[in-house]
């Protein structure tokens, strides 16, 4: 997985908590989209991320900030308690054995473009302050989780000077692997992204298949996962369709393409529409690997 | 006591206004009926005339609110209000079902009661179907809930009011604009101790400030959730009474304080609390307050 998978939430059930003077749990959303997950064959499974919209699932429980219509930038941005483990914990008792678990950082620079900066007024030291946020973050997930992925979409529109820099405050000597997730096109930034401090590098090569060429120079370099099945149409690729695309890739990659996933997080997508995909990801990879 | 920077809106309802700086108008309460499911009509007629002459007495405005919890209920308490309550007095319904909402507007319509009606509530629960019911059949005016299960700071408040918090397409302010109801009553949801409980207060001057508009809760129920109260069984009353004074001491324009029966304690208090406010608005801020206000009706 990305991260996101979209489970329809029933504001109705909730508001009956509210009247009945009972807690609102929102375990049985998180089950939901664990459960469809396992249910289509995943292999490394997230908390589908069915509390708040990657942005706001953050920022709403970080000092500093306010959530209007955007995120607003009130003080210091700080770590104020952890943010997403005890639903990653949830999971995990969730979870069969060989199963990994995937715990999901929103980057410090697309909080950062995503905020309304109200305190700071420095694009910069804003970010960092995000970064060590959510390195503390980082330092409890990686006790309960196999991966961190930290999700960066904004790189594609903007790579700043000191981006390698700001993923190393987050990731530097955590004890569990570490993916970058950037969607989009990043075909002008392949160079800078071989060289970030991460172990595996996740884009969206289906959607934009031409990524692949581009990594051919690179290709040893760095861990793929590769975005296989797309996150902004509703059309379900086929079996076939994936496998090719797979095949295409290791022709590329080889042995460093070590996961297939979504091109993106899939919140945008039908319920139906994202977990077919996620079968047919999964049937695709039963054949690429024999099974 | 204080006075707010932003313009605030006055609503009026069949002859009661909301809203206003605080001491303009008095707080209005709202008691309720029919808590427990099935009407008992002879009671409740009893406890709604004694709440009625206080009112009358102290001039704080007093407002039955009528549960209804079954379809069943719903012709026979809306007969109740047209055949017992004072021709024009307004009154609210409160309804958790959103079926059950849409039955009670078509009936309210049926009777010509709607321009008396405040409805019980809008929230991030309601339906397409609500929607439609509400523009077809709109009623005077509408507290909104500003429950927001992800936030339950003031800020989660104007959140859930401003765009839904991701639980609704838009804000709760828009939905309600949209189906045609422009007065509107906020209630800041007050929630159990260890929920935050002091937020359903803290953010009344908070909503406010940020919209001019009237705004209440119905604190009460944080008493009846503060279960180690249970130990205190003569204090537990006064608690639950002595609760609703917060609301205009934090510039709030309502009170949901509970039964009707309790009436007789809560609008005193009430009407002493404004009394309060007003002497200080007044010489500070140089609020005068209406001419119905308690300070003018029960100072002389």
């Amino acid at each position: 997985m990305i991260g996101s998978y979209p489970v329809q939430i029933e504001p109705m059930d909730v508001m009956h908590g509210y009247f009945e003077e009972k807690d609102v749990s929102w375990e049985p959303y998180i089950k939901k989209a664990v459960s469809d997950m396992l249910s289509a064959g995943i292999d490394v499974v997230s908390d589908g991320q069915t509390r708040d919209p990657f942005i706001q699932l953050f920022t709403r429980r970080l000092g500093g900030c306010r959530i209007r219509d955007r995120t607003e930038i009130m003080g210091n941005v700080e770590f104020t308690g952890s943010i997403t483990v005890d639903d990653q914990r949830f999971v995990k008792q969730l979870l069969p054995r060989k199963k990994q678990l995937l715990g999901v950082l929103t980057g410090p620079f697309t909080l950062m473009k995503s905020s309304v900066d109200l305190f700071y007024h420095d694009e910069k030291k804003l970010c960092f302050d995000f970064a060590a946020a959510l390195r503390k973050e980082a330092e409890e997930l990686q006790k309960h989780v196999d991966m961190i992925s930290i999700d960066e979409p904004f790189f594609s529109n903007e790579l700043p000077e000191y981006a390698e820099e700001l993923i190393g405050t987050i990731t530097k000597q955590l004890s569990c692997p570490v993916r970058l997730h950037v969607c989009g096109d990043v075909a002008r930034i392949v160079p800078r992204l071989v060289g970030m401090p991460v172990d595996i590098l996740s884009h969206e090569f289906k959607a934009s298949a031409h990524l692949l060429e581009l990594f051919r120079e690179y290709s040893a370099s760095k861990k793929i996962c590769l975005g296989s099945v797309r996150s902004d149409d509703a059309r379900v690729e086929s079996v076939e369709d994936i496998v090719a695309h797979i095949k295409k890739a290791q022709d590329i990659f080889g042995d460093h393409l070590v996961q297939i996933a979504p091109d993106c997080g899939q919140r945008l997508l039908p319920v139906q529409v994202a977990y077919q995909k996620l079968k047919h990801l999964v049937l695709a990879g039963e054949i690429i690997n024999g099974r | 006591m204080f006075s707010f920077t932003k313009e605030q809106s006055v609503f009026e309802v069949s002859g009661v206004c909301f809203g206003g700086q605080p001491g303009m108008y008095p707080t209005v309460v709202f008691g309720g009926a029919f808590f427990k499911g099935e009407p008992d009509f002879e009671d409740a007629k009893k406890h709604l005339q004694t709440m009625l002459d206080l009112s009358k007495q102290t001039g704080t405005p007093a407002i039955p609110d009528f549960f209804i919890r079954k379809v069943e209920y719903i012709e026979p308490i809306i007969h109740f209000i047209d055949s017992v309550l004072p021709r024009k007095h307004p009154f609210s319904v409160d309804i958790i079902e959103p079926s059950l909402k849409v039955e009670t507007l078509e009936c309210l319509n049926k009777r010509k009661l709607l321009s008396r009606t405040i409805y019980n509530s809008i929230h991030i629960g309601i339906t397409k179907e609500e929607k439609e019911a509400l523009q077809n059949y709109t009623p005077a005016m509408a507290i909104i809930v500003a429950f927001n299960p992800k936030d339950k700071s003031p800020d989660g408040k104007i959140e859930v009011l401003e765009n839904g918090a991701h639980l609704t397409d838009v804000g709760l302010l828009e939905i309600s604009r949209k189906v045609g109801i422009e007065n509107i009553l906020v209630d800041s949801a007050a929630l159990a101790p260890g929920e935050n409980s002091g937020a359903a207060l803290a953010a009344i001057p908070v909503i406010k400030e940020e919209y001019g508009l009237p705004t209440g809760c119905a604190i009460h129920n944080v008493v009846e959730k503060s279960r180690w109260l249970h130990d205190f069984p003569f204090a537990k009353k006064t608690v639950d009474v002595a609760s609703n004074s917060g609301i205009p001491l934090f510039g709030g324009d309502y009170v949901i304080f509970g039964p009707l029966e309790n009436a007789q304690l809560v609008i005193p208090l009430i009407a002493w609390q404004d009394i309060l406010v007003s002497e200080y608005t007044e010489n500070y801020f140089g609020v005068t307050p209406v001419a119905s206000h308690p300070r003018r009706k029960l100072l002389k």
